[in-house]
């Protein structure tokens, strides 16, 4: 009987501390609605501290450094504002999604341009526009290729922190052994040196099937793949490129993809000198100091065709539409991508600073990396509407089809990715 | 009279025991498993993206009548049918003998026995990062070729060798697991059996097939369904070798690694859920199949 009712007991007590735990999460949302109710009671009283919540990924402690030091400076000028830094790892939005869903996200986060308009369209941000006027910010010194990918019906959902846009990255002492004085600047020229440049089980050119890298020729060649709400991958602009850019591979041999060179992305067969030219950002640059610390290269502007042009790859601060304390999260928001945070940015030298105005600081620091600077006049930003990523997996699809010739030839292969899009 | 209500009441009691003992596991499987279930089902039927459930609305069967036409999901299924039509009964086969050699008095049978558990309790994902090394394109396995005068390719890369190489992977490193039930099958099968078969005079191919392979029949049916719902599930392997995507050309598009993209890379919660349902129900009937083929001389 002893034993019995102490079994009972136990079971009832785990049954109590259950429900209880149930409770107070109610408990918990009452009051915070309680909050919501109160706050625009509460913001007017700015002495009393609070605390904001700012989601971000990490790709490298250099870039956890940056956020942590802006953060130390953004204390200092406002001392009642705390941040907590949310890190999160893994997928990203798959995170984010369920946070948003179970409306535990952070105030201020990260935002990727490309999974930006699914989220600026489903009402989840907060339009910055007022604040901006608020506050006076002087949003026509980001770059405006930059800004526009996160506006959303002529409305305002982020600021851009910094980018990174493409260009070629070439090994010098190849060039210097193949009696290649200076980086190809047409894409006939790219072709004829990695041409001199393919021997000894070397090519000339790296190439991954992807067409974050290859939208850029597109682009050169008066092409699109997103234009006006509209899929536009079957262009015969388009086709001439994939067909040029898969050719290199499958033709002319001058070139190969990563996989086949034995690496998982360009930088691993730049790094071992499998090739002397790769179309790859600014994150290279890290990365080759880690993996070939004397590797000899040089940051050229992407070779032209009918017209330069590259690929922007941004990420923004964006502000949580639940946030319950805005006004301070908005200051959160422009003090990192004002003047003061972006400093940080430029010091680093990791990706370049979204401000027209932060643009020399960065040349005079950093005279071999203005590549990427250049390229942000003639940039576009890397986003496809509401379409995102079945965008770029089409398109990779057919590329691919064409490096394995399962494909007759690129306008074939686009049209096909064209129609699996349904447009 | 009084006897009987003194029965009834610890009846009562027992019972009430009985379902607190229950109430915590029946608690959290109802929060963890079965509401959600409910609730994928649920939204399988609406246009629903996580980004915005407010906004999410009926659509009836559209979502499953979009399976229907949908060429990725067609392809994801064809790969996950072929990859388990191949990996079950060779993983299973392989599984048994591993059994019987372990069951056997050789020498350090123990060692054999930890190691072929240990890719088992080995992280799948990094067991796809090792093989992603083994299988690159100067990898240990090309290199080998090499020296035999193979020229190798990227193999993960391959439309025609990605997914023979996931299923090779998958089959060495889950072996181990069905390997330890067909050991537990076997031990429990009395010895005498097997002394009374060589009094009378049966060799060791007729002990296997007459006594062992009847008596390890629920074990075999158990291993099946397991291993066939394991294999329809495949995920991280794919997820890994691919980074993702299911490429090359969809070549290692898995059921649930199409879910996963539709459901948190293209934000379509919804339609992801009927994709889900559907896997749900292939492997249910599968398992009924079973059971089926093996009832009749099952006990």
């Amino acid at each position: 009987m002893g034993k019995k009712f102490l079994s009972i007991f136990v079971v009832t007590i785990l049954l109590i501390a259950a429900l209880l735990s149930g409770c107070s999460t109610k408990q918990n949302t009452a009051s915070s609605n309680n909050n919501n109710k109160t706050n625009s009671v509460q913001k007017q009283d700015a002495s009393k501290p609070v605390t904001l919540k700012l989601g971000m990924w990490s790709s490298s402690p250099a870039e956890t450094k940056i956020v942590n030091d802006q953060l130390a400076a953004f204390k200092k000028k406002y001392p009642n504002i705390n941040v907590q830094i949310e890190t999160i790892v893994g997928d990203y939005m798959q995170k984010l999604q369920t946070e948003i869903a179970a409306n535990v996200a952070p105030d201020v986060f990260y935002l990727d341009s490309m999974p930006a308009p699914q989220l600026m369209s489903s009402g989840v941000l907060e339009p910055l526009d007022d604040y901006i006027k608020k506050y006076n910010v002087d949003v026509n010194d980001f770059e405006p290729s930059l800004l526009s990918a996160f506006q959303w019906e002529g409305k305002t959902y982020g600021l851009p922190k910094d980018y990174n846009t493409l260009a070629l990255f070439y090994n010098k002492d190849m060039f210097n052994a193949a009696g290649i004085s200076e980086p190809p600047k047409t894409w006939e020229e790219l072709k004829a040196d990695a041409q001199k440049l393919t021997k000894n089980g070397v090519k000339g050119l790296v190439l991954s099937s992807d067409l974050a890298r290859f939208e850029a020729f597109m682009l050169q060649n008066g092409g699109s793949i997103y234009k006006d709400g509209k899929v536009t991958l079957n262009l015969p602009e388009n086709a001439q490129v994939l067909d040029f850019y898969t050719g290199l591979i499958t033709k002319d041999k001058v070139a190969d993809t990563p996989q086949n060179l034995g690496g998982g992305w360009n930088g691993d067969v730049f790094a071992a000198k499998k090739a002397a030219m790769a179309i790859e950002g600014g994150w290279m640059i890290p990365f080759l100091k880690d993996k070939a610390p004397n590797l000899n290269y040089g940051i050229a502007e992407l070779p032209e065709g009918k017209q330069k042009a590259t690929l922007a790859f941004t990420v923004a601060y964006v502000m949580n539409k639940n946030s319950k304390h805005k006004d301070e999260a908005f200051k959160l928001l422009e003090f990192l991508t004002g003047k003061e945070g972006q400093q940080f940015v430029v010091d680093s030298g990791l990706a370049l600073p979204s401000r027209k105005s932060m643009e020399e600081g960065f040349r005079a620091k950093y005279p071999d990396r203005v590549a990427f600077i250049d390229g942000a006049a003639y940039s576009y930003p890397w986003q496809f509407g509401l379409l995102g990523t079945k965008v770029s997996d089409a398109a990779n699809k057919a590329s691919d089809s064409l490096i394995m010739k399962q494909a007759k030839n690129a306008q074939e292969a686009l049209d096909n990715a064209q129609k699996q899009l349904g447009q | 009279m009084r006897a009987h209500s003194i029965s009834k009441k610890r009846y009562i009691n027992e019972a009430i025991s009985g379902y607190a003992f229950m109430l915590p596991f029946v608690i959290s499987i109802s929060a963890f498993i079965i509401g959600p279930l409910i609730y994928a089902f649920i939204i399988s039927f609406k246009d629903f993206s996580y980004l915005n459930p407010s906004s999410s609305h009926w659509v009836g069967f559209k979502n499953y009548i979009g399976l229907l036409n949908d060429q990725t999901f067609k392809r994801a299924l064809l790969n996950t049918t072929i990859y388990s039509l191949f990996v079950v009964p060779i993983q299973l086969f392989i599984a048994l003998v591993l059994a019987l050699v372990v069951d056997s008095d050789i020498k350090g049978k123990t060692f054999f026995r930890v190691a072929y558990y240990i890719p088992t309790v080995t992280s799948t994902v990094a067991v796809s990062v090792i093989f992603l090394y083994l299988f690159k394109a100067d990898g240990l396995v090309n290199t080998i070729l090499s020296k035999i005068g193979i020229h190798g390719q990227a193999w993960f890369n391959n439309v025609n060798f990605a997914l023979p190489s996931i299923m090779i992977m998958a089959i060495w490193s889950s072996v181990g697991n069905y390997m330890v039930i067909f050991l537990a099958g076997l031990q429990d099968i009395p010895a005498e059996l097997y002394e009374a078969a060589e009094v009378d005079g049966a060799n060791k191919f007729q002990r296997f097939v007459k006594i062992t392979l009847p008596l390890l029949r629920h074990v075999v049916f158990f291993n099946l369904v397991v291993s066939l719902i394991g294999t329809f599930q495949i995920f991280d392997q794919a997820y890994v070798v691919s980074g993702g995507s299911g490429g090359p050309l969809d070549a290692t598009m898995t059921v649930v690694l199409d879910i996963y993209k539709t459901g948190f890379k293209d934000f379509n919660m919804g339609y992801a859920s009927a994709m889900a349902f559907v896997l749900f129900l292939i492997i249910l009937l599968l398992t009924l199949l079973q059971r089926l083929l093996f009832r009749e001389e099952m006990y």
